[in-house]
């Protein structure tokens, strides 16, 4: 198969800004699963978020049964924009949503696992998208995603709440029905993790076509795709030098204070951008007050 | 090279109109490949209009959506701090902001729906905290706003496109109006423009004919004057020595010692909008249309200067063509070697009838390229549509499609004239008179006889006053030369 043979990325931004939007709760029964003081919470507003999502993908598939899997099984040839957009809309409802929304998704979520098994031709080997295993690994490399990219791109987090973002994110794979103690739960043991489950990584065919699409998304927009540039160059950066060396991509030319500067103004104008599509700086909004109001509750309180 | 010269001015000329008029996604008036390359050249302004319209349409949704915790919910969201400023306007948005300002002045070929979401766009940034402004005046003004001010309103009566103003009382007694900054504003915005890669690329894939860093040049220039309020306070200053004691023209006077980098404090004024104007019945619209006229080139000829922002937003207005304009963070000041072929031109094309004298004013003033092989009654032709209103005696209505017209052949490439004509930097200001000035006046349908109003105006005739209006201001000029004799209006430099 060929790149080809995917839809085109149009209306990227409008389906996922919908989506995001949607998402996000009006009146949630309460803070979920994270809150408003939390890291990930933070972590989600951050500029560099839309790096931290092209990273994760670029991680994820490079486990031949992951990718496997969201081949043979998903409507991501067919439809990428619309399987981007959900699982979007997924992270945001599990973010900041409210506990029966996050638990009721992630439900929906491992109910369409359950029909997700196979064989994968490269490995010959069987997989099910239920597998601890997996799970943990499409949980781990977001998780560090949201690490590298912010450091690099966003706001940094001290090492403290580095470690206090891993831990929290746990909760996260649990709801997937990932066993608590298989999940890191410091930016010590992700590291560990990570080193532990690189024999098992590879460039599969399918894995090198996902992402050439997605390195390079056919049919959006001629101003976005200039910007998606900057955002594929800064996914690129922030990979770590293993899963470059997978890719084959050549070795990015170190980042340099003017270039940091220019990939987060094409950051901001994409999210002005977001931002302008409908609903979603209400939906901005409604999070930042109940962030404010958290904020100040705490200021009071001590 | 030719082609370059004409890109050059056009692109310059663009940026200066409306930073980039490339803005207009959608402009009916330029013909063949250059509206191409113009339109896709637009995109990082096109991306601040979609950006921006809709960020500022969909802001007032929320409050309305929230019901009585709309208050609450806009105090959870106000500027508490200069790194809420930052992180709602940096890493670009206070610059795309900027830009759709800018783009909001340009009348032409923006359908009247993102006009209007256009000139709203900063009200979708959340007002500053009244401790935040009180924050910003204590730094600027040595002393917090209830020592400053003999009465301080915290609310803010209005956003500025990177402010906001409120209603004070001097401690002499003075009501006034003072503008803050917000806190980090100029320091975000002169870091995203010091570093122009992205916006040079975005405008440099799509427009490879033009000058893109004289279009940066232009831009940041533009935009690093506006951030500095001092330079407003002495625009405005200068402006209210001119026209004081003037019959219909308004400009509020500045409190210097309560002027700074981020606050400016003027005399408050009040009046209608120009949404209110609109209602009101025509002789009045005539009469404030008339002003209008007046003052724009009453003010270029008289204190040679022009105040570059012509926006319906920036006047308020009372009956009887009574007209007060605000805002001067936009003043261009010329001397009198750039105004004098001005002037030639136009007592050559419409008093002396002289067309080839016309032509060499053009050469003087470096709009035509000398030698250029064209006839000069093709000169003529063209450029006969900047002067309709004033080549002849006679009540004339001004119309929208005469605005656009004006408009039109300024960004006209496919004329046989194009590639000999270009507009010099220090006169591409002036494409402000035709797209604000003949723009406003052509929506209140106004009609006067210009022609007379000009020859009173025009040093080279200072014709005797056509009318009551005209009379009136005969007697505050009369009055003004005695006075000017005494005192020498200043004339504040860069």
């Amino acid at each position: 198969m060929t790149t080809g043979s995917y839809a085109d990325a149009a209306g990227l931004v409008e389906r996922s800004a919908a989506a995001y939007a949607a998402a996000v709760p009006v009146t949630p029964q309460d803070d979920g699963f994270f809150g408003p003081g939390s890291v990930t919470w933070r972590v989600s507003m951050d500029l560099a978020a839309p790096v931290a999502g092209l990273r994760s993908l670029l991680i994820q598939a490079l486990h031949p049964l992951a990718m496997a899997g969201v081949d043979q099984h998903s409507d991501w040839r067919t439809d990428p924009v619309g399987r981007l957009a959900a699982t979007s809309a997924y992270e945001v409802t599990v973010t900041f949503g409210d506990r029966a929304s996050a638990t009721r998704a992630a439900q929906r979520v491992r109910a369409v696992h359950e029909h997700v098994r196979g064989v994968d031709p490269v490995t010959g080997q069987p997989y099910a998208a239920g597998d601890p295993a997996l799970l943990l690994w499409v949980h781990a490399a977001l998780v560090d995603s949201g690490l590298a990219t912010s450091a690099l791109f966003g706001t940094p987090l001290t090492a403290a709440d580095a470690d206090r973002y891993v831990a929290e994110m746990t909760i996260a794979a649990e709801l997937l029905g990932v066993p608590h103690e298989m999940i890191p739960d410091s930016v010590a043991a992700l590291d560990r993790y990570f080193d532990g489950v690189r024999a098992d990584l590879r460039r599969t065919p399918a894995a090198g076509e996902s992402m050439s699409y997605l390195l390079d998304p056919p049919g959006l927009d001629v101003d976005i795709a200039e910007l998606w540039q900057d955002i594929r160059d800064a996914a690129v950066l922030a990979l770590p030098g293993w899963a470059v060396q997978m890719y084959g991509y050549a070795e990015p030319p170190p980042l340099t204070a003017e270039r940091r500067t220019e990939i987060r103004q094409a950051l901001g104008v994409l999210d002005a951008v977001f931002l302008g599509e409908p609903g979603v700086l209400e939906a901005r909004q409604r999070i930042i007050a109940r962030m404010r109001s958290a904020g100040k509750k705490r200021a009071d309180a001590t | 090279m030719r082609a370059r010269r004409l890109a050059i001015a056009a692109g310059v000329g663009a940026v200066s109109v409306a930073a980039l008029t490339l803005l207009r996604g959608r402009r009916n008036g330029l013909p063949g490949t250059r509206r191409l390359r113009l339109e896709r050249g637009l995109a990082a302004v096109r991306l601040a209009a979609r950006g921006g319209a809709r960020y500022a349409t969909s802001a007032p949704r929320l409050f309305a959506s929230a019901g009585e915790h709309r208050q609450a919910l806009r105090n959870d969201l106000a500027l508490q701090t200069a790194e809420d400023v930052t992180a709602t306007l940096g890493t670009m948005k206070g610059v795309l902001m900027k830009l759709g300002q800018m783009a909001s002045y340009v009348d032409d070929g923006l359908s009247p729906a993102a006009r209007r979401t256009l000139s709203r766009l900063q009200d979708s940034v959340p007002p500053m905290s009244p401790e935040l402004a009180a924050q910003v005046i204590t730094e600027e003004l040595g002393q917090p706003p209830d020592q400053a001010f003999a009465t301080w309103d915290p609310e803010p009566i209005a956003a500025a496109s990177i402010g906001q103003v409120h209603r004070a009382i001097t401690r002499d007694g003075r009501a006034v109006a003072v503008k803050v900054q917000y806190p980090g504003i100029a320091e975000t915005i002169e870091a995203d423009l010091g570093n122009v890669a992205l916006l040079r690329r975005m405008l440099k894939i799509t427009a490879p004919m033009q000058d893109v860093d004289a279009l940066l040049a232009e831009l940041r220039e533009r935009v690093t004057e506006e951030l500095d309020y001092r330079r407003e306070a002495r625009n405005q200053q200068m402006f209210a020595r001119y026209y004081a004691g003037h019959p219909t023209i308004g400009v509020p006077g500045i409190v210097p010692e309560l002027c700074t980098r981020r606050v400016v404090t003027s005399d408050l004024a009040d009046g209608a909008r120009f949404a209110d104007l609109l209602t009101w019945s025509q002789a009045e619209r005539d009469l404030a249309a008339e002003t209008i006229y007046r003052f724009v080139f009453r003010s270029l000829y008289g204190a040679q200067a022009f105040n570059g922002d012509p926006h319906p937003g920036n006047y308020l207005f009372r009956p009887g063509g009574r007209v007060t304009f605000l805002d001067f963070g936009l003043v261009k000041y010329f001397t009198g070697d750039e105004l004098r072929p001005l002037v030639a031109m136009v007592k050559h094309l419409c008093v002396d009838n002289d067309p080839e004298g016309f032509r060499r004013a053009m050469e003087d003033a470096g709009f035509l390229m000398r030698g250029a092989p064209l006839p000069t009654d093709m000169i003529v032709e063209h450029m006969a549509v900047f002067y309709d209103t004033v080549r002849e005696r006679g009540s004339r209505t001004m119309t929208g499609a005469y605005a656009s017209a004006v408009t039109r052949r300024f960004f006209d490439f496919r004329s046989p004239l194009a590639a000999y004509v270009q507009i010099p930097r220090s006169y591409v200001i002036l494409q402000r008179i035709n797209l604000g000035l003949f723009a406003l006046l052509g929506e209140l349908s106004a009609t006067a006889d210009w022609r007379c109003i000009a020859e009173e105006i025009w040093p080279f005739v200072q014709g005797p006053p056509c009318t009551p209006m005209g009379v009136a201001e005969a007697g505050w000029r009369a009055g003004k030369l005695s006075r000017d004799q005494v005192e020498r209006p200043q004339v504040p430099g860069r």
